[in-house]
């Protein structure tokens, strides 16, 4: 017996898809004899994570990020590996197991269109064995959480993209899981929407203890939710840690923003045309365009610093850690 | 129990999504109304008209009709929207929440959708049934209507195991929609010219599966025509597709969890 909820040992999954040339010829060929290649999605990557932990998973597209969550939730069988959730093999599929979890995409629909919200929940009481009571108790405290209410007599159709949102991923919640793997759940959504989603989520695992694996595009989901992230990429673990150390690790980099003083003949135009590559490299910053930023390595600070100090008229300067969404996409690029 | 629960769960459902749109809802219940009127003017001059067709007696021909109409209101109560509604899951992913869903997924696709229309085929089917048994009933011992049944509930699952299987297949090809017209043309094919298919698959198809299966085999049971042996043989290959069919379904699943991305 384990401790962790989940437990991730060299897990792997190879697809095989059909390959062929384009063409007239290459079609007719393909339809006789069938060539297959050989993708590895992810190639043995381990990772445990603990009961009630936030865990970002990140990576760019086509990094294994969702065959991992498929695998984890039950839905494909990996190649190789193990995986082990709350104390079951997932894809298994035992009952007890899709009680207790529960996998949430953002871009598929979970709910008929064709029927409110209301009567879908219904169904999924009947489904997961849910009591009257502990569907209706689970039901308000998430209605006081996303404000369902107005959204449930609505066919789900006529709702708005964030709207049906929050009534697909709630729907995934009635049965009260242990677990929540989530696939880009703010997908689409505005930045109020997105929020939203944001604050439920970290409220929910708040007051459930619930453990939850999420994939987002939105780092901003990330940072704010998670303090630590698990980076795949190409099928293999990059990094599993501390936001505030991926930093460090992945870019031990300290941004420079300087003003330097105008004189007279001088206009700000060329004040930052200035060449400071001889300091660092320059990164193009676009909300601050009154500031020169370069881009130099934690050690050489001080030194570069004092450097500019002295050599230029500097009205400002600032020393600041990268943004880590920065950070992360270098971490993806490397 | 739980099963009788989640049925009658999804039956609702099905009640409120028929109703969601006023106009389709009237227009659905006027020509259901017109078909039903259209079936019974259709027995009544067959029967006004002949009490016996080749033999049978004219209240086993009504229960073999209301045989018939039993697996007819199956396939358009039950198959069809089921079938594309399993269809349009593989191609948009929501099968993947199907699977995920605490209950054999099996059961979940063969009655998620319930075309509720066809409620009035199923309360002709059996009054067709019984009103047949009871005319026929002086020669009818109750042991073969226990027979009847039996094989008319094994006929049914035969059928219903080959639509398993056909929609199983899909796991395989992936994209594979022409299984309703497969199950179409194997449950249909006596309504078209013979010519149309080979002499092979005529036999099997319209005779061999659906007809004999669901209808004259158990209509013969209930004349005591069929020995004994027959009647176990023919229930034993109706529990058997079923297991095959499951298997079948089983093995369809791993194969779709093995290759879709």
């Amino acid at each position: 017996m384990t401790s962790e909820t989940i437990l991730v040992e060299q897990l792997s999954k190879t697809y095989q898809v059909p390959e062929r040339e384009g063409g007239f010829g290459a079609a007719v060929k393909g339809f006789f004899k069938r060539k297959h290649k050989d993708v590895k999605a992810v190639q043995g990557v381990d990772f445990k994570i603990a009961q009630g932990e936030i865990v970002g998973f990140l990576g760019p597209n086509g990094a294994g990020k969702t065959t991992t969550l498929k695998m984890l939730s039950g839905l494909l069988h990996p190649t190789g590996g193990k995986a082990v959730v709350l104390g079951f093999t997932p894809w298994e599929l035992k009952p007890d197991y899709l009680r207790s979890m529960t996998l949430v995409m953002g871009q598929r629909n979970r709910l008929s269109w064709d029927i409110p919200a209301a009567d879908s929940y219904l169904l999924a009481q009947a489904i997961y064995r849910l009591s009257d009571d502990d569907y209706k108790k689970t039901y308000k405290e998430l209605d006081e959480l996303l404000e369902l209410e107005p959204l449930m007599k609505k066919p789900v159709r006529n709702l708005s993209l964030g709207e049906r949102m929050k009534v697909e991923i709630a729907a995934g919640l009635l049965h009260r899981p242990k677990v929540l793997f989530l696939d880009e759940p703010t997908i689409g959504l505005d930045i109020s929407g997105q929020v939203k989603i944001r604050e439920f989520l970290r409220e929910y695992n708040k007051r459930t203890g619930a453990t939850i694996l999420l994939t987002s595009h939105y780092m901003a989901d990330v940072t704010a939710l998670c303090e630590r992230i698990i980076i795949i990429h190409h099928g293999q673990l990059k990094y599993d840690g501390g936001i505030a150390n991926l930093s460090r690790r992945i870019a031990p980099f300290k941004l420079i923003g300087v003003r330097l003083a105008q004189s007279e003949a001088e206009g700000l135009e060329e004040s930052n045309g200035r060449d400071l590559s001889q300091y660092g490299e320059p990164v193009q910053n676009e909300e601050d365009a009154e500031k020169v930023y370069i881009r130099v390595k934690s050690e050489d600070v001080t030194k570069v610093t004092s450097r500019m100090l002295s050599d230029l008229p500097i009205h400002d300067i600032t020393i600041a850690d990268p943004p880590i969404e920065d950070v992360i996409e270098r971490a993806f690029n490397e | 129990m739980h099963s009788f629960k989640l049925i009658s769960t999804f039956i609702k459902i099905n009640v409120q999504m028929a109703m969601a749109y006023r106009a389709d809802t009237i227009v659905n219940i006027l020509l259901n109304l017109m078909w039903l009127g259209w079936e019974l003017l259709t027995l009544n001059i067959i029967f006004s008209n002949t009490q016996t067709i080749g033999g049978w007696g004219f209240g086993e021909l009504i229960a073999l009709l209301g045989v018939f109409r039993l697996v007819n209101t199956m396939m358009f109560a039950l198959i069809w929207p089921n079938t594309e509604k399993f269809n349009a899951s593989i191609r948009d992913g929501s099968m993947d929440y199907t699977i995920l869903q605490p209950v054999n997924s099996m059961f979940l696709v063969t009655f998620s959708r319930i075309t509720i229309w066809r409620i009035w085929d199923l309360i002709l089917a059996i009054v067709l049934i019984t009103v047949g048994i009871n005319i026929s009933g002086d020669l009818i011992i109750p042991l073969s209507i226990f027979h009847f049944i039996l094989l008319a509930t094994s006929g049914v699952v035969i059928i219903y195991s080959l639509w398993i299987v056909l929609i199983a297949l899909t796991f395989w090809f992936t994209k594979f929609d022409n299984n309703v017209t497969i199950l179409h043309a194997l449950i249909d094919a006596g309504r078209y010219p013979s010519t149309v298919y080979p002499i092979w698959l005529q036999i099997i198809v319209t005779f061999l599966i659906p007809i004999a299966v669901a209808t004259t085999i158990p209509l013969q049971a209930l004349r005591g025509d069929l020995e004994g042996w027959r009647i176990v043989m023919f229930f034993a290959i109706g529990i058997a597709s079923f297991i095959i069919a499951s298997r079948v379904w089983k093995s369809g699943l791993k194969r779709y969890s093995g290759a879709s991305s």
